[in-house]
């Protein structure tokens, strides 16, 4: 049994770990032919995050909002929502952190920071719970909801930015900043790399728990795998499937959260580079297991930031990163079909 | 020769991978007979047909038909040499006539270009009336019953003259009648010349129909018998490959029942239409009984399971289980009342195909069986806690922690069994418990209906195969179009009876 456990867990990682290193060597031939310093391209691109203690640092921001989102859509996923809202859920997180940090600068940090973060993980859950209430009562497909919550909530991030909280002595879309005393403490040894971090990796590994080893966790993958089958058995699917939404938009609004007060400092209307549809590649491609997806991520992050370290020492250009992610997914749903057996995956879709 | 074989196969061998579908198959078959091939699910029946109609190639062996040796490439190919096949799902056009049907990618044509409809109705009459199939050439399909249609594809397949007629499983989907109808067609098509290949694992059909029998076992020919020289227990041994008992309680004494265990006052749905689906249902089950569900599928039988399961409201009535009311009782409490349900479609609402055998086996026995601690899993409870269903029920090929899905259909139903037999519930719903299983499989599940009932469980039986009633319940109630038309001991009922009451009372228009 827990050998057939160590299979399972082994098996989750190595099919995406072998999908990542075929599309690098597939890259590399890429990269060869546009660059006459294929190496070094490369080298930039996989190293240059570890050249420096700061390098590192920009490194973990970068997958922290990567890992929450991903993680919170992993229980979406489970419970059979295909949640293409991260996007929204995190600016809606972002921004409520923001608003109560600056609305209310002048209270203390131990009440303050509780009731920031709160807000953000309310907000992402509220904008959560929308697309989740809708399917379960009205049959209203998720991904059109989503989706256009995604709309809704950035153009009503930007007004807020724009009109209501902008830092009027900076250049572009920004909030004024939050109170230095509710900013996240960096990681000890690491300058500049946000805490946050730390609690995505806490919070990945333990939804893992909860997804796999809890009641609770059978019952919202029952439900996300199959709905009357769940209804049959016993299982109050809706109220799982919905509950499911609220912590995937939780997760997002976190992530939001945890920006803005650990990375940020303050709300910027462009801080997101498509983080919540970057997540979901994320979890798809960990197989819907959030342990996993804290390397998808970490993964993910390593090629934003080494893209941009290529560009400023080859000639290579940025968006070749987005030609190698999406060779990976290629190669990951080709080896899927391969084998014909997508028996621990989503197939729920 | 001293026969005259329409077909001969001489060694077909067909793998798919590694799997061995068929092996070395020898099969003859004479001009103007009526010859079955039998055997379990997976035996190779489908396998075989499909090389015949040209689905699929074989890899080994060679077909022989009228005498020549051949290659089938497709079933157009299969047509144009005169095997006409009719499969268990129908292929026809529910918006277009009869006739149309019948001449579907073939139309008779004016000048090669404009249909001739006229004609084409016609010849299907004619056709019709060779046959004596009681059928309207103008009629749409959409307004014929399911028995009607079958006769539609059979003679889809006479249309082109085939000789050979091959029918995959015909009566899967029929009612007793019209089974009854079928059987005599097929003596009919048998008289007038043509040869019948027919494929059943049902014995009685195999008894009443066939002039010979082939049986397969595991991709393998185990015996080819004249079936007047045989019983059905000698087929039913060599499909199974040993003796079996699938006859149920019959003929042992009367049964001693305790109390009411569950009771339906007056229940009745409507549908959000308006539509009755079920109408005014009284039922009652004793403890130690088996009351069974008779009638054909679509007659109110879901609805009545899934009313007592706690899955779609009643408008109307009462249930009582054990005494108490669990009208407005959710699923959760209806199971901790003491209520199991073995739905009837097992990949819908009886398992998650996705997930473990584990899972699915503890799904409703997590508190019960004592696997949570807290709110977590003790995995290790859990995979003794299959383990042992997987050997009580002898579930073949199954690991705690493989998905549900890659079990074989039998197996997967075993599951569902083992999970709600596990919480030895005082009343069992069981729905179709043996649909899509083989004769093996389906003796296993009787025995343990039955000895479940020996315990003093209270089992409600629906189930469209009557010989299934026949053979569990105890008593028998017939449903038609939502209604209950009469409960029967076993000892009053009759397979004629039940059947006449299955479609309404009346006898069904030849």
């Amino acid at each position: 049994m827990i050998n057939a456990n160590l299979k399972g867990s082994l098996h989750a990682l190595i099919a995406p770990l072998g999908a990542i290193a075929l599309t690098m060597a597939l890259g590399f031939l890429l990269v060869a032919a546009i660059s006459d310093e294929p190496v070094l391209a490369y080298r930039e691109l996989l190293f240059a995050n570890f050249d420096s203690l700061s390098n590192f640092a920009l490194f973990l921001n970068r997958a922290t909002p990567l890992v929450l989102i991903s993680v919170g859509i992993t229980f979406a996923f489970r419970a059979g929502v295909f949640n293409v809202g991260g996007e929204g859920q995190l600016f809606a997180g972002a921004i409520a952190t923001t608003v109560v940090g600056i609305a209310f600068a002048g209270l203390p940090a131990v009440i303050l920071f509780p009731f920031a973060v709160i807000a953000g993980i309310a907000a992402g859950a509220a904008i959560g719970w929308v697309p989740g209430i809708l399917k379960v009562k009205l049959g209203v497909d998720e991904v059109v909801v989503t989706l256009m919550l995604n709309t809704i909530v950035l153009l009503f991030t930007s007004y807020l930015v724009n009109q209501v909280i902008r830092d009027t002595t900076a250049y572009g879309a920004v909030s004024w900043k939050l109170p230095e005393h509710i900013w996240l403490p960096t990681i000890p040894g690491i300058p500049g790399a946000t805490s946050g971090f730390m609690v995505a990796v806490v919070l990945s590994l333990l939804s893992w728990v909860v997804l796999f080893r809890t009641h609770w966790g059978a019952e919202v993958r029952s439900a996300g795998t199959n709905l009357r089958y769940a209804e049959a058995v016993g299982i109050a699917a809706g109220n799982r499937v919905i509950t499911a939404m609220l912590i995937a938009g939780g997760f997002a609004g976190l992530a939001g959260a945890l920006y803005v007060l650990g990375i940020g400092h303050r709300f910027e209307q462009n801080f997101s580079p498509e983080y919540g549809l970057i997540a979901l590649t994320c979890a798809l491609l960990a197989r819907v297991n959030p342990a996993a997806s804290l390397f998808t991520a970490l993964y993910y992050a390593l090629m934003l930031n080494g893209a941009a370290y290529m560009q400023i020492s080859t000639e290579v250009p940025r968006s070749l990163v987005m030609l190698l992610t999406g060779l990976l997914v290629l190669l990951m749903t080709a080896r899927l079909t391969r084998k014909g057996s997508n028996s621990q995956t989503f197939d729920a879709f | 020769m001293g026969h005259d074989n329409i077909l001969v196969l001489d060694g077909i061998t067909k793998k798919f991978g590694d799997i061995v579908a068929l092996e070395h198959v020898d099969l003859s078959i004479r001009r103007g007979e009526v010859h079955v091939v039998c055997g379990e699910n997976g035996a190779g029946k489908s396998t075989l047909m499909n090389i015949l109609v040209g689905i699929h190639a074989p890899d080994g062996g060679k077909i022989v038909f009228n005498g020549k040796e051949t290659t089938i490439r497709d079933p157009l190919a299969a047509g144009a040499m005169g095997i006409g096949m009719v499969h268990q799902h129908f292929t026809l056009v529910p918006s277009m006539s009869v006739a149309e049907n019948l001449f579907l990618g073939h139309h008779l044509r004016h000048f090669g270009f404009f249909s001739d409809r006229q004609a084409m109705v016609e010849r299907a009459g004619t056709l019709i009336d060779t046959y004596s199939f009681a059928l309207d050439p103008e009629a749409s399909v959409r307004t014929l019953s399911v028995g009607q249609r079958q006769r539609v594809e059979i003679l889809k397949a006479l249309v082109f003259d085939a000789e050979l007629l091959i029918l995959d499983e015909p009566t899967a989907v029929l009612t007793p009648p019209e089974v009854e109808e079928l059987l005599k067609v097929i003596t009919n098509l048998r008289d007038r010349g043509r040869t019948v290949l027919f494929i059943t694992h049902k014995l009685r059909e195999v008894k009443a129909v066939s002039d010979r029998v082939t049986i397969l076992r595991r991709g393998k020919n185990i015996s080819t018998h004249i079936t007047k020289a045989v019983t059905e227990n000698d087929i039913a041994r060599d499909m199974v490959g040993r003796d079996v008992f699938l006859m149920g309680r019959q003929g042992q004494g009367a049964r001693a029942f305790g109390k009411n265990v569950l009771q339906l006052e007056n229940v009745s749905i409507t549908n959000s239409n308006g539509r009755l689906l079920l109408d005014g249902i009284n039922l009652d089950v004793r403890a130690g009984e088996v009351l069974g569900i008779a009638g054909v599928d679509g007659n109110g039988q879901t609805e009545l399971a899934e009313a007592i399961a706690g899955l779609i409201p009643v408008q109307a009535g009462t249930i009582r289980l054990d005494g108490t009311d669990i009208n407005n009782a959710s699923v959760v409490r209806r199971q901790e009342a003491g209520l199991g349900f073995v739905p009837e479609d097992r990949l819908d609402r009886g398992l998650s195909r996705n997930m473990s055998i584990a899972e699915n086996m503890a799904a409703t026995n997590y508190l019960r069986a004592g696997i949570l601690w807290r709110g977590f899993v003790d995995k290790g409870r859990l995979a003794e806690f299959t383990q042992k269903g997987i050997e009580q029920f002898d579930i073949r090929g199954a690991k705690p922690s493989l998905t549900v899905g890659s079990l074989s259909g039998g197996n997967m139903q075993k599951v569902v069994l083992a999970r709600e037999f596990a919480r030895d519930p005082k009343v069992l719903l069981v729905s179709q418990p043996t649909r899509g299983l083989d004769i093996g499989a389906s003796e296993f599940v009787y025995s343990e209906i039955l000895s479940a009932a020996d315990k003093g469980n209270g089992i409600l039986l629906i189930s469209s195969e009557l010989s299934e009633i026949f053979a569990l319940a105890d008593r028998i109630a017939v449903i038609y179009s939502g209604r209950i038309m009469q409960i029967l001991t076993r000892e009053d009922a009759d397979e004629e009876t039940v059947g006449i009451l299955m479609n309404g009372g009346k006898e069904q228009a030849a």
